[in-house]
């Protein structure tokens, strides 16, 4: 009974954090007045990278550089720019790697293409394969 | 022709291994990025310096000769342990160096340069940080190659070894 309990509390912990959202790393006196440029901010964060933990993005890092990003974001936006700008502006510094999304570019294209080239290939040899068993 | 086909996996295979190893003997840190910066020119920037207190404007500074910038701190041990070679970089190659010191208590950072000596012929100061996310900065100690030109040559992330020293030597050659 009590361990049932305590799954149910568990389960609704984490289901709330995960509805809500909460980031640990970002810090109050870093929010926003303005709601939707708040939004707006945690929507970029999330989409880069932090340079320093490489498998974060900043919006979850607690991380020095991180909470520096996160509050050139949100002077950016403040100043009027638009996401592309600031994305823009990150990549034009720290490299394509800082975007978690890897852009489609003439360098990335095998990145994005090849497995479907690869699965039309592993297509082509069963569809052969089985066409001579057929014969037999 | 049915063995023919069969034999692609195969190939496809082998292939895929010889990269894996590849990658694995030749030397490389693959948590290093290659700086956006390279073969671009050196990013505009005002700020105060130490010692001097002077106002450094990067578009003055850069462009007369190849220059080292090195982003340093008192309170980063690696920097620590970079310094006899941004010293020797002083002292034998008569390199002007700037040392841009990253968010740091200047009152230290003189007590710390009185101890270890001075090799930067000018320390601009990035209190907030905002100078080093231009240069893509993400972990200091790091060291660029700025060329006579204001263009930017060479970026090494973390502390200058023996390896490194020698490498940034034989470009320095190479760009004089």
């Amino acid at each position: 009974m009590k361990l049932k309990k305590n799954f149910i509390l568990i389960i609704s912990i984490l289901l709330f954090n995960f509805f809500t959202g909460i980031s640990l790393a970002v810090e109050p006196n870093e929010v926003l007045e303005d709601s939707n440029q708040e939004a707006r901010a945690r929507n970029i964060s999330k989409k880069i990278r932090c340079m320093v933990c490489q498998n974060q993005s900043i919006d979850e890092s607690s991380s020095p550089l991180a909470k520096d990003l996160r509050l050139l974001i949100r002077n950016e936006i403040k100043e009027g720019k638009k996401d592309k700008e600031i994305y823009k502006f990150l990549s034009d510094r720290y490299g394509d790697f800082i975007l978690l999304n890897p852009p489609i570019k003439l360098g990335t294209i095998v990145l994005w293409f090849l497995p479907i080239v690869f699965l039309f290939f592993g297509f082509f040899i069963i569809f052969n394969h089985n066409k001579k068993s057929n014969k037999i | 022709m049915r063995n023919k086909v069969l034999i692609i996996p195969g190939i496809v295979f082998f292939l895929i291994l010889l990269t894996f190893f590849y990658l694995l003997i030749i030397d490389r840190d693959p948590s290093e990025i290659p700086s956006n910066l390279l073969n671009k020119n050196v990013p505009e920037f005002k700020t105060t310096t130490l010692l001097k207190n002077k106002n450094f404007i990067s578009s003055v500074e850069f462009g007369n000769e190849v220059v080292l910038v090195n982003f340093f701190a008192t309170w980063c041990k690696p920097c620590r342990d970079e310094h006899v070679y941004i010293k020797r970089f002083s002292n034998e190659n008569k390199l002007r160096i700037i040392g841009i010191n990253y968010k740091d208590n200047p009152e230290k950072t003189i007590k710390w340069l009185k101890k270890l000596g001075n090799p930067y012929s000018d320390i601009p100061l990035d209190k907030n940080g905002r100078i080093a996310i231009d240069w893509g900065v993400y972990g200091i100690p790091e060291t660029f190659v700025v060329g006579a030109d204001k263009v930017i040559k060479y970026r090494h992330v973390g502390p200058i070894t023996k390896k490194i020293y020698k490498k940034i030597n034989l470009l320095i050659e190479s760009l004089e």
